[in-house]
């Protein structure tokens, strides 16, 4: 045996991760979805009608952080939620101490300006508003964020419902075969046969669908594709001889399917799951954009689609909304384009 | 480590009376039973602690699959496999006969069982170390803490010939003879009694082969292990084996020392499979070579009566009457065949 230099010895997805970072498209992609991300995240910090600090008299509040404070406990005249940007005009005119530190985009996304802005919305863009308002007089940049946010971690939350769903229904069929497949894959296709379109109209017309109840619809009628992959890994793998090893050494069932075979059949879904997640972004902006989605006045993207259709001639309504879908998309699949790369057993890849 | 296998060499560890292994055949739309592959049909033998008894035979004689019954493989892997005959496994507690028993009744055994793949790259699971494999007999055996694990797997290693420095790697990173050793080291993890070798070095390179071959005979000498040793290559067989069984349709048509069986064979399937063993000398002349017409039958539609009748050159009309049972032709080799 020739000396083998100290190398620390990788594991195949170790290998592949390496690949992946050298497909630099994809890489960035990752990189940037995961910052972006995280910084919508964070917006309810930056992106928000609450102050940073109020000052008065003498005393200081965080309301970013510390949540409601009603009008009158600053001095202003008005019931319910104070509000600062008014508040910050109305000390700064009274030049008595007191000040307001606002966030750095001081709206919220479902918080109508059309008292404090002229003219009738939607306002195009300004100044104060980068990418306008749409025909509520609420900011479109807010709302792209807001709806960034709940688009993505509602896709994540149906990718891994429906792939946890799939992958122990196709294990299980994989695995034990026989009678169990056959039975097991008849109602898979049955479920199959349903109608998603319909399903979700109905259900959503009679509860008015939450955030999580769509994600459970969602994931209900989208885990059988990953079924039959897993059942197609676990079929093959199972008739190797590491599988009979594990038998002959006596791991249970469970055992066998999750740390024997399991690991050998995440291929696909690896490479499926962007593709997966920007199936869920487009179903939800579908339902959004027929109004069976989420309740209004969230902030998603399929609503600001639907009025960039409807106010076809303001452009910053059609542009943005479109745009950000687009470009998401787009790097959604990226991703998925490298891993699929890296995973491709040929050395010489295409992309780079 | 255990002397004990050698202190009682000898003893029976095994005996095997009357095995059949029957796979039903499904077709048709409805996929209802159409046949039965009759892979193993009533085989009966016996094997002795520290001894080795090698199992030959053609490709489809049913040799791997007496093997995997043996270890109890078929009935977690196909639950519609017919099972038939005993499978009586010696304890110090009596015999057990694990001949279809369940998963959980056959776990305690699996500790004194193990087995040696053919295939050194199907057998060790890509995913996982050298380390994780070899130490997954003991994980469910033996009581041991992560710490011991690890030193047993480090001394397996060692005793396998194989750096204590692998034991971190993934399996694509060694050779076929090096996997080899590796599924040799998770064999001997629970330090078991019996040991089945499913043509273990059918898959190497000659030299490699010769490497392994030793590698095993050190091991059984020094563990006192009795192998189940399943081959079809001849020379390779009579250099380890004590005793030798010869399989052809699912039957055994001859059992005998290995001298017996390689230097005086007398059923005539084994003459003819002994011919086949080629000369080392281009000039020795190839008039001893019994040439078999045809090819094995399938075992879903065997003959009547004798398996080897319809390729048997001394075959007569009554052979297709009764199945013939092995029977003493002297010095304890058995064949099956009325004639000889």
């Amino acid at each position: 045996m020739a000396a083998v230099p100290q190398e620390k010895s990788l594991s195949v997805l170790q290998r592949r991760w390496r690949k992946f970072r050298t497909l630099k498209r994809g890489w960035y992609s990752l990189v940037a979805i995961l910052v972006m991300y995280a910084l919508s995240l964070l917006a309810p910090l930056y992106i928000t009608n609450k102050a940073w600090v109020v000052k008065y008299n003498g005393e200081y509040t965080f309301p970013a952080l510390s949540g409601f404070h009603a009008a009158t406990e600053f001095g202003q005249r008005t019931i319910g939620e104070a509000d600062y940007r008014k508040l910050k005009q109305e000390f700064q005119e009274a030049d008595a101490g007191n000040w307001v530190l606002l966030a750095p985009y001081p709206y919220h996304p479902n918080e109508s300006l059309m008292r404090s802005l002229e003219g009738r919305p939607p306002h195009s863009p300004s100044r104060a508003h980068w990418l306008g308002t749409d025909n509520r007089g609420r900011d479109v940049l807010a709302r792209l964020v807001y709806g960034f946010r709940i688009s993505l971690t509602f896709a994540i939350g149906v990718v891994l419902l429906s792939y946890t769903l799939g992958i122990a229904v196709g294990a299980v069929l994989g695995f034990f075969g026989g009678k169990v497949d056959i039975l097991g894959q008849r109602l898979v296709e049955i479920w199959s046969g349903l109608p998603f379109l319909y399903t979700v109209i109905i259900v959503s017309s009679l509860l008015l669908p939450s955030m999580w109840t769509l994600t459970a619809i969602l994931a209900a009628f989208g885990w059988m594709g990953i079924a039959m992959y897993m059942r197609g890994e676990f079929y093959r793998e199972k008739s190797k001889d590491y599988v009979a090893a594990a038998i002959a050494q006596g791991d249970s069932s469970r055992a066998i399917m999750f740390q024997q075979i399991f690991p050998n059949a995440l291929t696909p879904l690896i490479s499926f799951a962007p593709f997966a997640v920007v199936g869920a972004i487009s179903s939800l902006v579908a339902l959004d954009f027929l109004g069976f989605g989420l309740r209004p006045p969230t902030p998603s993207w399929g609503e600001m689609v639907n009025q960039g259709l409807s106010n076809i001639f303001k452009w910053h309504l059609v542009v943005f909304p479109l745009s950000a879908l687009f470009i998401t998309l787009m790097m959604v699949v990226f991703i998925g384009e490298a891993i699929r790369e890296a995973f491709d057993p040929k050395v010489f890849s295409r992309l780079r | 480590m255990a002397q004990e296998g050698n202190q009682r060499k000898g003893e029976p560890l095994l005996t095997v009376k009357g095995l059949k292994v029957h796979f039903p055949v499904y077709g048709g739309i409805l996929r209802h039973k159409v046949g039965t592959v009759k892979a193993v049909d009533g085989v009966s033998f016996r094997l002795n602690r520290g001894e080795t008894l090698g199992v030959v035979g053609e490709s489809g004689s049913g040799k791997t699959t007496v093997g995997r019954a043996i270890i109890n493989l078929h009935k977690p892997m196909y639950p519609d496999v017919e099972l038939g005959g005993e499978i009586l496994f010696h304890t110090e507690s009596g015999q057990v006969d694990t001949n279809g028993i369940t998963r959980d009744e056959m776990l305690p055994l699996r500790e004194r069982i193990q087995m040696i793949f053919q295939d050194p790259f199907s057998s060790l699971n890509p995913r996982l170390t050298v380390q994780a494999i070899i130490e997954g007999p003991m994980k469910v055996h033996m009581n041991l803490t992560a710490a011991q694990r690890k030193d047993r797997v480090l001394d397996l290693l060692d005793r396998v010939g194989l750096q204590r420095s692998y034991a971190q790697r993934y399996p694509h990173e060694f050779s076929g003879g090096q996997r080899q050793r590796v599924g040799i080291a998770r064999a001997l993890a629970t330090n078991p009694d019996l040991i089945i070798a499913d043509e273990p070095v059918s898959a190497l390179d000659v030299s490699i082969q010769a490497q392994v071959i030793n590698l095993m005979m050190e091991l059984q000498r020094e563990f006192g292990l009795t192998y189940l040793f399943i081959a079809h290559d001849l020379s390779v067989v009579y250099h380890i084996c004590d005793r030798i069984a010869v399989m052809y349709l699912g039957n055994l048509v001859e059992i005998g020392t290995a001298d017996q069986v390689y230097k005086s064979p007398r059923h005539p399937y084994s003459k003819a499979l002994l011919s086949a063993v080629p000369q080392p000398d281009p000039r020795s002349s190839n008039k001893g070579r019994i040439r078999l017409e045809g090819d094995i039958p399938t075992p879903m539609a065997k003959p009547s009566g004798c398996g080897f009748r319809t390729r048997c050159p001394i075959a007569k009309p009554s052979c297709a009457q009764d199945v013939p049972e092995l029977r003493d032709v002297g010095n304890g080799q058995m064949v099956a065949c009325p004639f000889v």
